[in-house]
């Protein structure tokens, strides 16, 4: 059947249609739909299957290694900083192989569009010595995770997927077979020398065998994967490399400027048969390797001829673009013709538009108080999450990685850098790696304030739900067990409740010597259910122009979507935008210009 | 059918339905036999940021639409839209949501000030993307879809909610610049 599927869409698809039963992961973009398309097709065709977010990515994939060690085919799904959280366990799992298909997809984002970093993955599958494969587009997307199910089985090996932003969030129409679910029986075989192989000897019999394994790997994509395409290879002034998205930018480019040059797409980038790839340079002038991110094929098989990214000839950062590979053509002097494309964008001045937490949401409440109570001096640790967003409220000064905000108030702490501390963090990031930095700053006494925003989602990345769905689980309760009191307060739209829960907190932080986690229970505005249950009180408001002083403090301190300046240069409320949560009417105006509309 | 190549550059901000577009406008190459790529921002963009979608439909490799370019672009905010100016190619068309001091650019522009209507309580302000796709069509020539084909879309993507979107559609597509 013929479907518009969107990279991720088609990577689930890919899955499903490898029988591929177990599925785990932690979201983040651009990598979420993948298990969330899972699910839905589970549901559509009624499979039996386990596809559910882990804690955090080193979870996910344990859950989907082990699954894979006792024969079942599996898949762990994460972002590429969220790889680096699964590192520890891939590196050993690498050695170790596994029984059933198991296909570890990584995403990358190539000109940082929602991520902190624009690291390779393929990489880290170098490092590991594991096979990856780079699909260009959602139908190679979908063949590839096939195909990577199927030889990771036949080489015992975990393989990579390494998808890009513009894979998994293009949309395309893809061929895919209908469902024929065979899931793998599970088994667990004994065998402590392979599954529990302990350094040294053990696992000095393992590097060995990776060796081999990953020789053997290297010959089968010469054989099956590149052999072929040479075929039709007519040596002469240049060959291009290609891998994954960068094939589609440099076909495009090359018909646009009417340019023909032989290209060769190498769609596993490691292993390389690096002394094959080399010989077929003989009888071209040059040889031009185009790839993201960084220049794993080029390192591989650098020679003399080879112009990319270590020459300097392809740029270094940023995601690709045809302009660039034009600019790259001009560089290595083989397009001597226009630039047609040029950047001519307009001339007169746009404001930026930043990202904003969405109108209603809790977290601009929570953020407009500590500001009010903890001052501009205090220092202010945040993490990933929506409330990142807070950083448009002046009370953020520090964003490193996942739960990062209470390792860094810590380190604050340690250094009596002499202000109050003040870290916030959201729910499904605790989960995920908020509990040690918290255990640590508690035996090692350090004074500072945590405030976990709970909203009961991952909001960010497309609201998954998180650990909190179970009973049994509740932050409260985990930060009691670690013999802290928590203060817990219930969001409401009255800003004096929340500024005096915050005076509260204040009050006993000045009096502890340990940490003091502040609970706020929040909701997601996205979260349909979550407001169908309890819905915005309807409370819209505008601004009484009289009043109005045209102080900024709400733009700078509130920061809410729907406020704008008008021609008078004072502030006004866009009625398209406001959702009536009433929570600007209550203290944030100095001179309360916020008021009702009777609409 | 099979020679059309059309590249679609539709930007606004976060929650405007840029992204349902391109989904809209892939159904519809689907079912007339025509390659379609497109491409989107997820995450932090759509939290309010600026937000743009290519939409190439024909014969292409990456679903980037590169600089100057892009057949047409459907702008949902005037400010976005000014952004993404350096994409259009020389004779590329601009449909825009925006008011009266949107400056003149050497693009044939098709202006209507949705904000406005919506307020006057024209059509829904959350429909504005279909609303401004429906303006769309009616103004730009060569536009790669028919009325009709976007209407099968639009009940495709969303049956329980198509009598209220092929409204909003029609409204739009009745408009004058």
């Amino acid at each position: 059947m013929k479907r518009i599927l969107l990279g991720n869409e088609a990577i689930a698809w890919g899955l499903i249609n490898s029988s591929v039963d177990v599925v785990s992961g932690y979201p983040g973009t651009p990598s979420s739909e993948i298990l969330s398309t899972y699910q839905f097709i589970q549901r559509q065709f009624n499979i039996e299957a386990f596809a559910e977010w882990s804690t955090n990515e080193k979870v996910g994939f344990e859950v989907a290694y082990a699954a894979a060690v006792a024969n079942k085919r599996s898949c762990a799904t994460m972002k590429q900083v969220g790889l680096n959280v699964a590192s520890d366990a891939l590196m050993s799992a690498a050695y170790i192989g596994n029984k059933g298909g198991f296909v570890l997809v990584v995403t990358d984002d190539p000109g940082f569009y929602s991520s902190q970093t624009e690291q390779d993955s393929r990489m880290v599958a170098k490092q590991a010595r594991i096979p990856v494969f780079d699909p260009a587009n959602p139908k190679e997307a979908y063949h590839f995770t096939r195909h990577a199910v199927e030889l990771s089985e036949k080489f015992e090996t975990p393989v990579m997927l390494r998808s890009l932003l513009r894979v998994c969030h293009s949309r395309q129409i893809v061929e895919i077979e209908e469902p024929d679910f065979k899931p793998r029986e599970g088994k667990f075989v004994k065998d402590v020398s392979r599954w529990a192989a302990l350094p040294r000897k053990t696992r000095l019999i393992q590097a060995y065998q990776q060796m081999e394994r990953i020789q053997e790997l290297t010959q089968y994509n010469w054989e099956k994967l590149i052999k072929p395409k040479t075929l039709g290879l007519k040596p002469g002034k240049l060959l291009i490399l290609t891998a994954g998205t960068s094939h589609n930018f440099v076909l495009e480019t090359m018909e646009s400027l009417e340019l023909a040059f032989d290209v060769l797409k190498l769609d596993m980038p490691y292993p390389l048969p690096i002394k094959e790839i080399r010989s077929l340079f003989d009888g071209y002038e040059m040889v031009l390797v185009v790839e993201e991110t960084t220049p794993l094929i080029e390192e591989q098989i650098l020679t003399s001829k080879v112009k990319g990214k270590l020459s300097g000839d392809m740029h270094l950062v940023d995601e690709m673009t045809n302009d660039k590979l034009l600019k790259a053509f001009q560089k290595i002097g083989v397009y001597q013709g226009e630039n047609i494309y040029p950047n001519l964008p307009y001339q007169g001045e746009i404001p930026d538009r930043v990202p904003k937490l969405c109108a209603g949401c809790p977290h601009r409440d929570v953020y407009f108080a500590l500001k009010k109570v903890f001052k501009r001096r205090a220092v202010y640790p945040s993490d990933i999450g929506c409330y990142t967003l807070g950083i448009n409220q002046g009370v953020i000064d520090t964003v490193l990685c996942m739960g990062g905000s209470i390792g860094m108030a810590i380190g604050f702490s340690v250094a009596k850098i002499k202000k109050p501390i003040v870290a916030t963090i959201g729910d499904s990031t605790f989960l995920h790696a908020g509990i040690p930095p918290l255990i640590t700053a508690i035996y090692t006494k350090q004074k500072f304030v945590l405030v976990i925003l709970d909203n009961s989602t991952t909001a960010m990345t497309g609201r998954q739900p998180t650990a909190e769905q179970s009973p049994q689980i509740d932050i409260k309760k985990i930060v009691e067990g670690l013999g802290l009191q928590v203060l817990e307060y219930v969001y409401e739209n009255q800003m004096e409740k929340t500024v005096d829960f915050f005076k509260a907190v204040q009050k006993h932080s000045e009096e502890s010597e340990l940490p003091t986690v502040a609970l706020v229970r929040e909701f997601c505005v996205l979260d349909k259910p979550m407001m169908l249950e309890k819905p915005l009180p309807g409370q819209f408001a505008t601004v009484d122009q009289d009043l109005c002083n045209s102080c900024k403090r709400c733009m700078v301190e509130f920061n809410c979507p729907p406020f704008y300046w008008n021609d008078n240069k004072k502030i006004e409320i866009d009625p398209n935008f406001c959702v009536g949560c009433g929570a600007c009417m209550n203290i944030v105006c100095p001179t309360d210009a916020f008021i009702g509309d009777d609409r | 059918m099979s020679k059309i190549k059309y590249q679609i550059v539709a930007t606004g901000f976060g929650g405007q339905g840029t992204v349902f577009l391109v989904k809209l406008l892939s159904i519809c190459a689907l079912h007339n036999g025509v390659e379609c790529l497109g491409t989107e921002n997820h995450g932090m963009s759509q939290r309010g940021g600026t937000v743009v979608t290519d939409i190439k439909i024909g014969d292409f490799y990456t679903p980037v639409i590169s600089l100057a370019q892009a057949n047409l672009m459907i702008g949902l905010h005037p400010e976005e839209a000014l952004r993404v100016v350096q994409y259009l190619s020389p004779s590329g068309a601009i449909v825009v949501n925006a008011g009266k001091d949107f400056p003149k650019l050497n693009h044939p522009t098709y202006r209507l000030d949705a904000f406005h209507l919506a307020e006057k309580g024209v059509f829904n302000i959350q429909a504005l993307n279909i609303f401004m796709l429906g303006f769309a069509i009616s103004h730009v020539s060569d536009f790669p879809f028919s009325v009709r084909e976007i209407e099968g879309a639009i009940y495709e993507i969303n049956p329980k909610i198509a009598p209220m979107n092929l409204e909003v559609f029609h409204l739009g597509l009745s408009q004058s610049p």
